[in-house]
């Protein structure tokens, strides 16, 4: 039976929004983070993993977005939809503009570029307290006046699965290809009628526009709204989420999100230990299993379906992913 | 109105600290001509240099500018062990994408690093014992000694690796290697061996920076991540690759900071603005000039 992984996640997510009023309210913010991480990590690796910009500005993106809604919700008393559709667009706007300002730019010079970008973020936002709040804290405008947060986590699934469908729709398409053969040889690529500039930029604009998704979800769940949220110790710990579940690939990127943030809470107990030995597990995950450590198990688990005897497994990965899948 | 004392101590003070960032810079600089990666985790390995000392002079009692030999010794092999560990990858032909390996692992030994320090020393700030204490007095002008200090030393060790560079045999077959691997390896270089020496080197000079600068300022695990950006400010202002162009550029940096902060008049603005001035000069060049300043053109990314 083919494509039983589908049914299956469709199952644990059905089984997931069945009994997601069992959880006590913990859990459930725990829940809502992780997929606020999920959007973050799915998109970042669209940008990193598929089309190799590995962009170190991700969060601060997330930064923009929070900060425009709740500010023009704040300021200007626009509804909190429209305000975090403003979000949503601005990023795009911004991620496209930071995709042009660097098209030129590769690898290490495209992470210091981004890093700058991030860090001039996360001053202004901090400097600027008289319209921002700055490192006090701006408090924002609740989506939902209930007491319980089921809405916010009926609403994060609902965002992380429009967005997993949209950008697994982009890499299943032709555009997918693209922005992977751009990652591995950008002159090979325009050599053979690629676009290049259009799709990097492209890619940084919908990247981006993604990041603003989850900041403006963020910042109208999380009462109070930092400048922090674009700081680089965030940044750092998506990288490690992103690349621990496997950056090439949206679901383990996810799975990676989903995981680090659960062993997070879980591992509570260790306090500051937990950081650095996830710092410990990247660098392993990098040295050893490039392809990042859900990789393997989410290739078995698409092949569930299928019959034992069919082709090898390399075979029908072959036209799908790279050499090394 | 400003007086010209305050203009020419702030003016002092930049040139110390543009010294020291041009000893965290020509780290980076010499690790990028080597190895061909970015040290994200250049920074952290200045930060642990500073509390190596901090540590060796309060525990062993030992004299502050021997703690910073030692702490240059001990950053000399940790390196050497990291890089062993970590970035051997780099050089074999079946890793792809090496940029964004080193960047990865750099990024991620920065992230490791950082975390644990906050672990194993401490959050709050430490302050080791100063270098020289007491200040100096040139008419009206008042410098802190250990800051007279710092520039001396900086400058002095910074001449050291000039000469090492240029004068040496090991410093030529470094440059040689940076040139070109193959034809390095060709003459009888053992280019695998000047990978660990470039990066222990890279790091010592960062461990001689955080020694020097913790006096002046304090030790926090954070402490790290300001500097290593300033460092990729004179390294792509300087160009990649170029150790006299990160010396100017450290330099100018400092200064302009310093009297970025003393022109502006509302103060607290001033001071957090300086940091992104570095970064808006560092994002102007890499769109405008991306060699840099004085880039050498055989070390320019693609």
């Amino acid at each position: 039976m083919r494509g039983l992984h589908v049914y299956i996640l469709l199952a644990v997510a059905a089984v997931a929004l069945a009994c997601v009023d069992q959880l006590n309210s913990y859990w459930m913010h725990v829940a809502i983070i992780a997929m606020f991480y999920g959007i973050l990590a799915a998109s970042w690796s669209l940008l990193a993993g598929y089309a190799g910009l590995f962009s170190l500005g991700h969060m601060a993106f997330a930064s923009v977005g929070g900060y425009t809604s709740a500010l023009l919700v704040k300021w200007y008393g626009i509804p909190i939809p429209l305000g975090m559709a403003a979000g949503i667009a601005m990023c795009c706007l911004l991620g496209g503009v930071v995709g042009w300002v660097c098209l030129r730019m590769s690898g290490p010079y495209l992470a210091i570029f981004t890093l700058g970008f991030a860090e001039i973020i996360r001053i202004t936002f901090s400097t600027e307290d008289d319209v921002t709040a700055g490192m006090a804290g701006l408090h924002t405008e609740p989506l939902f006046h209930t007491v319980s947060r089921l809405p916010y986590f009926y609403t994060s699934f609902a965002l992380l699965a429009a967005s997993l469908a949209i950008m697994g729709w982009i890499v299943r398409s032709r555009w997918g290809l693209f922005l992977r053969a751009i990652r591995e040889d950008e002159q090979a690529a325009a050599a053979s009628g690629i676009a290049v500039a259009r799709f990097r930029i492209l890619v940084f604009a919908i990247a981006s526009g993604f990041a603003g998704l989850a900041g403006v979800f963020y910042a109208h769940y999380i009462p109070i709204l930092t400048p922090s949220l674009g700081g680089l110790d965030l940044m750092a710990v998506l990288v490690v989420m992103t690349v621990i579940g496997g950056m090439e690939r949206l679901p383990t990127a996810v799975g990676g999100a989903f995981a680090v943030e659960f062993l997070l809470e879980l591992l509570r107990e260790y306090g500051q230990w937990r950081l650095p030995i996830f710092g410990v597990i990247l660098l392993v995950t990098m040295r050893f299993a490039r392809n990042g450590l859900l990789t393997p198990i989410w290739l078995r688990f698409v092949r569930l379906g299928e019959p034992r005897s069919a082709a090898p497994p390399v075979a029908r990965d072959a036209g799908q992913e790279d050499s090394r899948a | 109105m400003m007086s010209w004392d305050y203009l020419f101590i702030q003016s002092a003070n930049g040139a110390v600290i543009g010294v020291i960032y041009a000893l965290i810079a020509v780290g980076v600089t010499l690790i990028f001509s080597i190895l061909k990666i970015v040290n994200f985790a250049h920074g952290d390995l200045y930060m642990l240099g500073g509390y190596c000392a901090y540590y060796v002079i309060t525990l062993f009692g030992v004299p502050p500018l021997a703690a910073m030999f030692v702490s240059m010794m001990a950053l000399f092999v940790l390196a050497i062990i990291l890089e062993r560990t970590l970035l051997t990858p780099l050089y074999s032909d079946a890793t792809e994408r090496k940029d964004e390996y080193g960047l990865i692992v750099t990024f991620g030994l920065a992230f490791f690093l950082r975390n644990m320090a906050i672990i194993v020393f401490g959050p709050f700030p430490l302050k080791p014992p100063s270098f020289v204490p007491g200040v100096v007095r040139i008419g009206n002008l008042i410098v802190t000694n250990d800051r007279l200090f710092a520039g001396v030393v900086g400058i002095a060790l910074i001449l050291a690796l000039l000469y090492f560079m240029q004068r040496t045999i090991w410093g030529q077959a470094l440059d040689a290697v940076s040139q070109s691997r193959e034809s390095a390896a060709i003459v009888g270089i053992n280019t695998q061996r000047f990978n660990s020496f470039a990066f222990g080197v890279g790091a010592a000079l960062a461990a001689a920076a955080g020694a020097l600068i913790a006096p002046i300022f304090s030790l926090a695990p954070d402490m790290g991540v300001l500097p290593n950006i300033q460092a990729y400010v004179i390294v792509i202002l300087g160009g990649m690759g170029s150790v006299v162009g990160s010396i100017l550029a450290g330099v100018v940096l400092g200064e302009t900071e310093s009297l970025f902060t003393a022109f502006l008049p509302d103060a607290t603005r001033a001071l957090a603005y300086t940091n992104a001035f570095g970064v808006l000069v560092l994002m102007a060049v890499l769109i405008f000039r991306p060699t840099g300043l004085f880039g050498r053109r055989h070390l320019r990314m693609e």
